[in-house]
């Protein structure tokens, strides 16, 4: 499972909710106000803490804990509560309850990611409350355990608002020394032997070589830092009790949180020093393992057919070979030549030089190889042979479902409808590239492809109908560019303007794709066709791919301390690794325990192996079978548990992005960014309790 | 643990390793040939089992870095390494992502280079399913066939020596371009080709001649490497390359070559065709516990040395087997006899059965016959009916096999190719043909009309003609469009045409398909049949 | 002298579970004790006697299963307290691949101390432990004795009131004992206080005010060490320059004043046949307290 980009969400939006806008709370003046407020309070808290002496400032640990916990119960009796109203008055309660709500927080505030994650937060903090109480008060009674519950709280607070930067800082230095120590170097030596080596084995023949090298760099580097994030985390902790080096720490004024956060931070640091001359490398590696030029003679060139002789002819050949291609070039009767054919993604520039009476000609380096598109995705869906909406085209039996077809010379066309379309944005009219896989039924005349058109209809009113633009000759899974000019006539000799009669007032068009040879078929998936809006600087885009190695590193090293705070090395080291692997495999996982899977079941599936039974056929009911299918529920519910908690790292993987020439949008790598320290936080909060709670000496 | 335990430990581990390192020593020994005076040994375990599978790294081909550093690092596992990419090549293939399927195959070769069935199915896999995936632009098309041509190349870098992979080149090369639908846009892309064609003069960049080129280095590997072309029979691989020679014929005259050049061509075909018949080829019928290895073109000559015996056999006396059928024909029921009587059109199905059994009774073996003579000629009569028989099965062998090449119509297919009257009768229907396409149709049907005198005359000569199919449907397609040229000009097909009997070959052959398939309807316009 | 308790113990027990939480071992019970103010006070007691794991406790490295350990009067589990505590454990556990500068600065920052300050502290105890020659080297290459004193630097770095120390003199020759105590001595009179705890009774006896005497894992003997070791029958004489003539005169005096001669010679430790007799009245009596000799005086 890959991040898709055609379905992106602007920051806030996933963060807020889509009417954040409208809150009230978000209202520029409320929200100076209450920023200031929040922030005053916030820094009163802590120089209060920080400076007040133990017995007030426990206290205050106390009041607030009892606060939370309190909030927590009455939340959670609330959500209780709600369950068991009947359904009526829960009905007219609804309404005015989320009024109230929507009015401070804006429509659809429920689908913001920050107001989810601090309900699940607060949930699960007052579930553990309650269930670290009920422990408690099981083995000392009930008042000693509130007391106790209490104590452990108010600690976590202050042990949070009294981190102190300095002490963070000492054991963020302590943990790269001792990265240092652990010969943490040998790791980028190793990245550079297998650059080294790189060159051997990668695939520079292949159609689209700056994927093969982009994809090769950046996986190279995850694994690379994950693993090694993924040693350095895990074992430092269990090195330090073992050496007792700890005790030496933690008798100085050191909170646990400090501890925990010393680690996460230093090893995030290691991660970052260690990261930021691989890309720099990286970035070299692929740019110098792609550069090439070609050699063109004149000699090679040779004048067009069907050009009469005697008159300036159009003149046309193949530059030399280089990395297993060669580009096909055109001059045209006034002697210049154009940029060279399309090949394994790039041209070349082509510029003639007159040496004496002959022409010479120089072969630029490659264009268009390593870039950052930005697409602008439209919503795509379908209208079947008789012109009538569909979600789907049709299958012409691909097992790959990817793509839908809809059938030449009929009513069929897919539609994408794109928003945000401005003169502002596309001031030269609409570049609308596509990636279209044809389908014959039948050769139909060999040499010719298959014909094409494109229309745009103004989506504002069901009466408008769409308008042709353009017909075109189609091409197989390449990017074929085609611009939709500001201003064009129709066969009939109408005279269309895109912004004025096309475009709607709120930047909305849809583009339709049609199929003109009968019986053939065009088949288009949403990401098929887009909008370039422009390209990115492909060294930033590239960053952005590091940046997710980062974030994927920056889980691992606090999954790897939150494991060591309570398992002896090894075996925190298996559990980070585990996770690491749960979480790349996670959409299988997630898969497996929601049933999506053929075979079932892991138990069911191991019994399939056994009997060399079918995926797919049935399994005979019996005893057996109602074992496996109990086991299996039982370890669908675990996976799904485990699918829950944990971070999906294929996600984390803009590579694929960066690989095929897109731009990482903004708000993706924002809103992963987000989601990262929205793991690290309850991650810290897991570890830290771990390690308070925990004799260090032991 | 005390130092002294971790010290007898560490002898242990040590003492191990010295008695595996003995071990593999011992088995690892290298074979020594008898120089010097030493004696001549076959080297140990690993070594004689390494050159009974042929996989000394040497000897194998270029010995790669990069694929030996692969190799190594997976630490024994690369056949579960090579199943992984495996599968994620297929699925690549499935979500059509070409290029990182190409960058997996890649990696694959890397970690298992010797596997032939790797180079050979990856290699199909990309000319024939992956390049039928591009269906909308035939270039985009050959240069997938190409890529998979390369992939054979590289293989054979590393596998020096495995015919099997310029075998299979050579039929692709001959077959993937030649007789795809697309095959006049191939074999004009093939021309075009310097890449592939490196080196290759103009004038033989064509994909039969460069195809018989492959083959005949594999038949070539084969006879001086002494490998073999595993699971391939002789009567297979060597029959190839004459093919591709008469295809060649056949495909230039397709373009539009005729008269000296195009008759070379089927003279150089019927050349080949007739060393290929000369060549001994194994056979299993064994005599004198020896196989017996049968050349193509010796059938008659073995008919007619056993016709020779048996007539001398019969001289011995005449008369007897025509004693002994009458003799056998008495000793069949009424009803045998009876349907061996009818003509066999007219037998029904029971009396076919009847007759068989009545002709498998009354069937006399030269052996039968001789063992019937006394006197003194006995021993010399049961000499000539083994002498007889013998050459009666080399015969049959030659025979069956002949039929597995179709050696007999190629033989005449050739011969009747090269002489000018067909020759001309192919020249003047193209050229209708191309009178026809550029729209000049009073002069095309002028021109069919010469064709087809041309190759009555042809039939009349060779009245075999008539009976080859491909030959047949070709002309009926001429005839078609001969029809077509009419109508446009608005003129009736003449009857009685002059080929009717062409037509009529023509629609009992397909007479024939259609009732042992009845469920397909009958094709309007048949294009070639295969 | 009634002065202020620094460290008081109610009822500390600690008994270790293994993993299943089946009790493996009572290390430490219903321990009773202070220490004040300005005192050196010893812990003794054989290896396993339950020594270290009472300083653990009070210095919050392991939690005890039930009772308080009051460090100022907080909890020991209160990261706070650290502030005013200094700790040098049995051995130095310190990071072998950070020099001394390093490793005291490092320290000093866990102190949260601004740079100025640390860099005065720091250069002033390496000058006091007496290791400037050897500043810039890595901690793996120091001796056993280099460790010791850059371990007691790290455990002075915040001036602290109270400094535990777990076995200070172990494995330093002569020379170094004696710098170490006169260096616990010093700290006394600078008016520190001091709890060390050691199995080597000639140290403690030299320097403690008062110790406490533990045998697996309860509380033997308390008390000032003076009062402890007075023994008010036995005179003991030394003295130097007695010709074997004086010595027999002495001997019949104290037989004329119907004295009786024990022994005479040099004097062996009392502390050590205080311990031992302890040592040998427990594992007689197992779970007495022993008032033997303390009744005594």
């Amino acid at each position: 499972m890959v991040l898709d980009l055609t379905d992106v969400t602007p920051f806030f939006t996933w963060l807020l909710g889509p009417g954040w806008t409208d809150g009230a709370l978000f209202q520029p003046i409320t929200l100076v106000v209450l920023l200031l407020l929040a922030g005053f309070g916030l820094f009163t808290l802590v120089r209060r803490a920080r400076s007040g002496c133990g017995e007030t400032s426990r206290r205050a640990g106390l009041v607030f804990a009892t606060i939370m916990a309190t909030v927590a119960v009455v939340v959670l009796g609330l959500s209780l509560g709600w369950m068991c109203l009947s359904a009526k008055t829960a009905a007219a309660l609804q309404p005015k309850l989320l009024n109230s709500v929507a009015w401070g927080l804006g429509a659809g505030w429920y689908q913001g990611a920050a107001y989810q994650w601090t309900l699940v937060v607060l949930c699960a903090s007052a579930i553990a409350l309650l269930l670290g109480w009920l422990v408690a008060a099981v083995r000392r009674g009930p008042g000693a355990a509130l007391a106790g519950t209490g104590q452990v709280a108010g600690d976590a607070i202050l042990d949070t608002l009294r981190i102190s930067p300095r002490r963070v800082g000492a054991l963020a230095w302590l943990a790269v020394m001792e990265s240092i120590r652990r010969r943490v170097l040998v790791v980028f030596a190793v990245f550079i032997v297998i650059l080294l080596f790189a060159g051997w084995f990668l695939d520079r023949e292949n159609i689209d070589p700056a994927r093969v090298y982009l994809d090769f760099v950046l996986t190279a580097t995850t694994y690379l830092v994950l693993l090694l994030s993924l040693f350095l985390s895990s074992l430092s902790l269990p090195t330090d009790l073992k050496n007792r080096t700890l005790h030496t720490i933690v008798t100085k004024p050191v909170r646990a949180s400090e501890v925990v956060l010393g680690r996460i931070v230093g090893f995030a640091a290691v991660t970052t020093l260690l990261l930021a001359p691989m890309t720099a490398i990286s970035y070299v590696f692929v740019h110098r393992g792609l550069a090439h030029t070609h050699e063109l003679v004149v000699d090679d060139l040779q004048p067009v057919e069907g050009s009469r002789p005697g008159q300036p002819t159009a003149l046309q050949g193949k530059t030399s070979r280089v990395h297993a291609h060669r580009h096909r070039v055109f001059v045209g009767p006034d002697g210049k030549p154009t940029n060279t054919e399309m090949e394994q993604r790039h041209t070349h520039l082509v510029t003639p030089h007159k040496d004496g009476e002959k022409t010479v000609y120089t072969v630029g380096p490659a264009q268009g190889m390593l870039v950052a598109r930005v697409p602008v995705y439209g919503k795509l869906t379908f209208r079947d042979r008789s012109g009538k909406p569909a979600e789907k085209g049709i299958n012409v039996g691909d097992e790959w479902t990817y793509r839908s077809f809809i059938e030449g010379g009929s009513l069929g066309a897919a539609i994408w409808t794109f928003d945000g379309v401005t003169r502002e944005r596309f001031p030269k009219g609409l570049p609308a590239e596509m990636t279209l896989e044809a389908f014959r039924t039948y050769k139909g005349v060999i040499e010719k492809p298959v014909l094409g058109s494109l229309w745009v209809r103004n989506p504002s009113s069901d009466k408008n109908k769409p308008v042709q633009v353009m017909l075109f000759d189609s091409k197989d899974f390449v990017i074929d560019v085609h611009r939709i000019p500001l201003q064009w006539q129709t066969a009939k000799g109408e005279k269309i303007d895109l912004f004025k009669d096309i475009v709607s007032s709120d930047g909305r068009v849809e583009i339709w794709l049609k199929c003109e040879d009968r019986g053939q078929y065009f088949g288009a998936a949403q990401a098929d066709m887009y909008l370039k809006a422009r390209n990115a600087s492909f060294a930033w885009n590239f960053l952005k791919g590091y940046l997710s190695i980062w974030l994927a590193g920056l889980l691992v090293v606090s999954l790897g301390v939150m494991f060591s705070t309570f398992l002896s090395g090894p075996i925190a080291m298996l559990a980070t690794l585990g996770a690491l692997v749960a979480g790349f495999f996670h959409d299988f996982m997630y898969r497996l325990a929601t049933g999506q899977t053929l075979g079932g079941g892991p138990f069911e599936s191991i019994t399939r192996i056994l009997t060399s039974a079918n995926m797919t056929s049935q399994a005979e009911p019996g005893l057996t079978t109602t074992v496996e299918q109990t086991l299996d529920a039982v370890a669908k519910f675990g996976l799904y548990l485990l699918s829950a908690v944990l971070p999906d790292f294929s996600r984390f993987n803009f590579a694929e992005f960066v690989a095929s020439g897109f731009s990482i949008p903004g708000d993706t790598a924002a809103m992963y960014a987000c989601r990262t320290f929205a793991f690290v936080v309850p991650v810290f909060v897991v570890a830290y309790l771990c390690l308070k709670n925990r004799e260090v000496a032991q | 643990m005390s130092p002294q335990q971790l010290f007898r430990r560490k002898l242990g581990y040590l003492l191990m390793i010295g008695v595996l390192a003995l071990l593999l020593l011992w088995m690892g020994q290298p074979a020594t040939s008898a120089t010097k005076g030493a004696k001549d040994s076959p080297g140990g375990v690993l070594a004689r089992l390494r050159s009974h599978y042929r996989l000394s790294q040497a000897e194998l081909g270029d010995i790669d870095p990069t694929s030996v550093t692969i190799k190594l690092s997976t630490l024994g596992l690369r056949g579960i390494a090579a199943n992984i990419l495996w599968a994620k090549a297929t699925d690549y293939q499935m979500r059509k992502d070409w290029a990182n399927r190409a960058a997996v195959l890649k990696q694959i070769t890397k970690v298992q280079p010797n596997f032939i069935n790797v180079w050979i199915n990856q290699a199909w896999n990309v000319s024939y399913n992956i390049a039928v995936q591009f269906r909308d632009d035939y270039r985009e098309r050959y240069r997938w066939i190409i890529k998979g041509f390369d992939f054979l190349k590289e293989g054979m870098v590393y596998n020096r020596r495995e015919p099997r992979l310029q075998y299979e080149l050579g039929r692709m090369v001959s077959q993937k371009i030649g007789k795809a639908d697309e095959s006049k846009q191939y074999r004009r892309l093939f021309k075009q080709d310097d890449d592939f064609n490196a080196g290759v003069e103009l004038a033989l960049r064509d994909n039969w001649l460069v195809g018989r080129k492959w083959y005949e280095l594999a038949i070539n590997m084969v006879e001086t490497m002494g490998v073999t072309m595993m699971g391939q029979s002789p009567l297979i691989y060597r029959s190839s390359g004459p093919l591709c020679l008469m295809s060649y014929a056949d495909a230039i005259e397709r373009d539009g070559t005729f008269g000296e050049v195009a008759q070379t061509a089927w003279v150089n075909a019927s050349e080949d065709w007739r060393r290929f018949g000369n060549f001994e080829l194994p056979t299993s019928f064994m005599l004198d516990d020896k196989p017996v290895l049968i050349r193509l073109n010796e059938q008659e000559q073995e008919e007619a040395e056993s016709r020779k015996l048996v007539a001398q056999l019969e001289a011995i006396e005449p008369g007897l087997r025509d004693k002994i059928i009458a003799e056998k024909k008495a000793s069949l029921t009424k009803a045998q006899r009876e349907a061996m009587d009818i003509p066999s059109e007219k037998r029904t199905p029971k009396q076919l059965g009847l007759a068989y059994q009545a002709e498998l009774a009354v069937a006399t073996t030269h052996d039968e016959l001789a063992r019937r003579i006394t006197g003194p000629n006995r021993k010399k009569a049961i000499e000539l009916a083994r002498k007889a028989a013998e050459h009666d099965q080399i015969a049959q062998t030659i025979r069956s096999n002949r039929m597995v090449v179709n050696f007999d119509y190629w033989r005449s297919h050739a011969k009747t190719e090269q002489s000018g009257q067909v020759l001309t009768a192919r020249k003047l229907v193209y050229q209708a043909d191309r009178k026809a396409a550029e729209g000049e149709l009073t002069a095309a049907r002028d021109a069919y009309r010469d064709g087809f005198r041309a190759w009555r005359r042809v039939i009349d000569a060779y009245p075999d003609y008539l009976m080859e199919q491909t030959a047949n449907e070709d002309l009926v397609d001429a005839i078609q469009r001969y029809h077509r040229t009419l109508s446009q000009l608005d003129e009736k097909f003449p009857k009685p045409f002059i080929l009717q009997d062409v037509i009529d070959q023509y629609r009992r052959q397909h007479q024939e398909v259609q009732d042992e398939a009845p469920a397909k309807t009958k094709k309007p316009a048949p294009k070639k049949a295969k | 002298m009634q002065s202020e308790v620094v460290i008081e113990t109610r009822s500390l027990s600690k008994v270790y579970r293994d993993f299943w939480g089946r009790q493996k071992v009572r290390a430490l019970k219903a321990l009773d004790m202070d220490v004040r103010r300005g005192e050196i006070f010893g812990l003794l007691g054989p290896n396993g006697s339950g020594k270290s794991t009472t300083i653990k406790l009070m210095l919050g490295l392991l939690f005890p299963t039930s009772g308080q350990a009051l460090v100022f009067g907080q909890d020991a589990r209160e990261v706070t307290k650290n502030q005013r505590i200094g700790y040098l454990p049995e051995e130095s556990y310190l990071y072998k691949f950070l020099n001394a500068e390093e490793t005291l600065d490092f320290y000093a920052r866990l102190f949260n101390m601004p740079q100025a300050v640390r860099r005065q502290r720091v250069a002033d105890l390496i000058e006091m432990v007496g290791l400037d020659w050897a500043k810039r080297r890595q901690l793996k290459e120091y001796s056993k004795g280099m460790t010791r004193r850059i371990g007691l630097a790290q455990a002075l770095i915040n001036d602290p009131e109270l400094i535990l120390l777990d076995e200070p003199t172990t494995g330093l020759d002569p020379i170094g004992t004696r710098e170490m105590k006169d260096l616990i001595l010093k700290l006394r009179d600078q008016g520190k206080t001091v709890l060390m705890c050691s199995h080597l009774l000639a140290d403690v006896q030299d320097v403690c005010d008062r110790i406490a005497i533990l045998y697996q894992g309860e509380l033997k003997e308390m008390g000032r060490v003076d009062s402890l070791l007075k023994v008010r029958d036995v005179t003991e004489i030394r003295a130097t320059g007695l010709s074997p003539l004086a010595q027999e005169e002495i001997k019949l005096a104290i037989e004329r004043n119907n004295g009786h001669v024990l022994n005479m010679g040099n004097p062996t430790t009392t502390l050590e046949d205080l311990f031992l007799k302890i040592i040998r009245d427990s594992e007689e009596h197992p779970g007495r307290r022993v008032r033997g000799v303390a009744e005594r005086s």
